[in-house]
């Protein structure tokens, strides 16, 4: 064994060990128990959840699946999500570009405005865009607004996920590729997008599980629609019903699944950043 | 003067120029290299030779004078436009292409026909002889196997120019030397033009027909490997390629043979054409290789360059000895090859000896003192 975990270090090691291991479990209880009795409750017989368990059903799921206004909030949310997510990972990965390569004067003021959204307060971003759209554009809420609002917290994501992946990358390769003939714009097809499109999907699955739950920006922009949070907020008004929590049993395992895609991706990443870093280096 | 046809020059530098900022990386170079040679940019880091190959790989724009690629003045023109093509230092493989679509690559953007890239992918993999791993990707491969996709990926463009980056620096030494043989055998095969940088003096003069040695930006000298090894024009290049006697004095004319005078006593006979800067009478160095030092008690008769001094060192070094004399010209060097009947043990009792050392005046070189300084401190 490592002699640095049995050396002794203090009579009460073992006391404060075995402290520090429950209050970690205590800490873990606190996060994760809520969500497994939603899960739980989500298959409850009775109307008004509670324990002991009463006994088990897959009915509140057959409710969702049939109930057209929140079907039709799933399929807003979906559609905010993937349109979003398109726009911000093409804004994105062009912004880590100029970011990560100069060619722009103040690159550290540039790269903290383009990633401060994520820090600042949702209720502050909806707030002032709600004033922008009403007041400066005079534009109505809908899907649009929705959309534009999403984009402003999933940008900066893809632009330090995206950017990340370039810091690394072997520019010799793409003289390599110019000397064998690529102009420019073949390079970036044929050498840099495939090499970054991992780091790219990546950033766009994690826009997705954002965009999919977002709550307050989407509150303060949207119009007469729907989306899935929204929908759950406006149900809890008149008491958490079962269907609710199949509801977010469904989204919780749809984010988990798309949160683990994006870890493969980055995964893969890094298995082919390793692969240039080895060979990059030494330039001159 | 550089019209079409016969005599034009694959490369020609004319008083190329490369600053970054205040920095000179090159000095109004110019050099001319001719198609089919195995031409060896050699240098110490630093010396100009990487930068002078980016030029002419259109990586980096040059701040003055001209660059001619088959004649036609290719100044401003981008990289994926030249006739030429590099193997990197590090190779740049693709790592997401395996070896037969890197080999593909340059083929793929000359957009020639699927027929004729399948075929000349398999035609360059087996000159380098990685048929069997065309499949592979590049980080499934060694050093040595890298390194020869990157040299298929290069030649099979058929470019007028093959540009190499120190391309056996980050293999070990015996892979080096097998490459050496490898690289001189595809060269001759292919017959394209090479320009091979490196700062391995052994690697240039193995493999080129003819060197360039630079330093700070300038080419020193040009020419074969037999013309910089034994006609070095600076202490420089004589110390930077291989090793050498250097022994300073004066040139002085001594009846009919011209001779160079030692400080503390002694003269030898120097080469009867001597540098043309060199005719009057001044400080010297004459510049002499160990190999073509003889050493023993007597001196032979005959027009030899001729010292006297004592053995201070006798090594034994496996395929030969050498021996450290001191002369009153200083410290003279000589390497004694063994062969047969002539083993090491004879020359071991010369320690402590007083002898004589010679050597033909033909094999020595004479440079201005001045000249090359920097490395300083003849042999001991």
């Amino acid at each position: 064994m490592d002699p640095i975990q049995t050396m002794p270090v203090s009579p009460y090691a073992r006391l404060v060990r075995a402290v520090l291991r429950t209050w970690a479990l205590v800490v873990l209880a606190f996060l994760y128990l809520p969500i497994a009795f939603l899960v739980l409750f989500s298959f409850e017989e009775s109307r008004t959840p509670g324990l002991p368990i009463t006994g088990l059903t897959l009915h509140w799921y057959e409710k969702m699946i049939s109930n057209g206004i929140l079907l039709g909030a799933v399929w807003n949310s979906i559609l905010v999500a993937v349109a979003a997510t398109t726009l911000a990972t093409i804004i994105g990965t062009m912004a880590a570009f100029p970011l990560v390569r100069g060619g722009i004067r103040f690159p550290n003021v540039a790269r903290i405005l383009f990633t401060l959204p994520i820090m600042l307060p949702g209720a502050l971003i909806g707030v002032a865009l709600l004033l922008f759209f009403r007041r400066v554009l005079d534009a109505e809420l809908s899907f649009w607004t929705v959309i534009a609002g999403h984009l402003v917290f999933t940008t900066p994501y893809i632009v330090l996920i995206v950017g990340a992946r370039l810091q690394g990358f072997d520019r010799m390769l793409e003289w390599a590729a110019a000397d064998l003939g690529a102009s420019p714009a073949r390079v970036l097809r044929h050498i840099v997008l495939p090499l970054i499109a991992p780091a790219i999907m990546a950033g766009a699955l994690i826009s997705v599980t954002l965009s999919i739950d977002e709550f307050v920006i989407t509150f303060f922009t949207v119009g007469p629609q729907l989306t899935l949070p929204i929908y759950i907020y406006t149900q809890i008004k008149f008491g958490v019903t079962p269907e609710v929590n199949a509801v977010a049993t469904v989204l919780l395992v749809g984010t988990m699944a798309v949160l683990g895609l994006s870890w493969l991706m980055a995964g893969q990443a890094r298995r082919i950043s390793g692969l240039i870093g080895s060979r990059g280096g030494a330039g001159r | 003067m550089t019209g079409i046809g016969a005599g034009r020059l694959a490369i020609e530098l004319i008083e190329a120029t490369k600053r970054y900022g205040e920095t000179i990386a090159l000095d109004g170079v110019s050099l001319g290299i001719e198609p089919g040679e195995f031409f060896c940019l050699l240098g110490p880091s630093g010396c100009g030779k990487t930068t002078t190959l980016n030029l002419i790989g259109g990586f980096i724009p040059l701040t003055a004078g001209e660059l001619r690629i088959e004649g036609r003045r290719v100044n401003d023109l981008p990289p994926h436009r030249r006739n030429v093509n590099t193997v990197f230092q590090n190779y740049a493989l693709f790592p997401h292409m395996t070896v037969a679509q890197n080999v593909a690559f340059g083929l793929r953007m000359a957009r020639l026909d699927g027929r004729e890239t399948e075929r000349r992918v398999a035609e360059y993999l087996d000159l380098v002889g990685l048929s069997a791993l065309r499949a592979r990707s590049p980080a499934q491969l060694s050093g040595g196997q890298q390194q020869r996709v990157a040299l298929a990926r290069a030649l099979a463009r058929r470019p007028a120019v093959l540009l190499l980056d120190e391309p056996l620096g980050a293999l070990d030494l015996k892979l080096r030397k097998q490459m050496q043989v490898e690289l001189s055998r595809i060269q001759r095969q292919v017959g394209t033009t090479f320009v091979f940088v490196t700062h391995d003096q052994e690697e240039a003069l193995s493999m080129a027909t003819r060197i360039a040695v630079m330093s700070d930006g300038r080419v020193v000298q040009s020419g074969t490997p037999r013309e910089i090894y034994y006609r070095p024009v600076d202490r420089f290049v004589a110390d930077f390629i291989g090793e050498s006697n250097f022994l300073e004095g004066h040139l002085a004319a001594d009846g009919g043979a011209r001779r160079v005078r030692f400080r503390d006593g002694g003269a030898v006979i120097v080469p009867s054409e001597l540098p043309v800067g060199l005719a009057r009478a001044g400080a010297v160095t004459l510049m002499v290789r160990p190999e073509c030092v003889s050493v023993g008690t007597t001196a032979p008769e005959g027009q030899w360059a001729t010292l006297t001094g004592r053995v201070i060192n006798v090594a034994f070094l496996g395929n030969h000895t050498r021996v450290t004399v001191q002369t009153a010209a200083g410290a003279v060097v000589t390497l004694r090859p063994h062969s047969e009947g002539s083993r090491s043990a004879a020359l071991d009792g010369l320690l402590d000896q007083e002898v004589c050392v010679w050597w033909s005046p033909q094999e020595s070189t004479v440079v201005a003192s001045d000249t090359g300084g920097g490395a300083d401190g003849s042999l001991a």
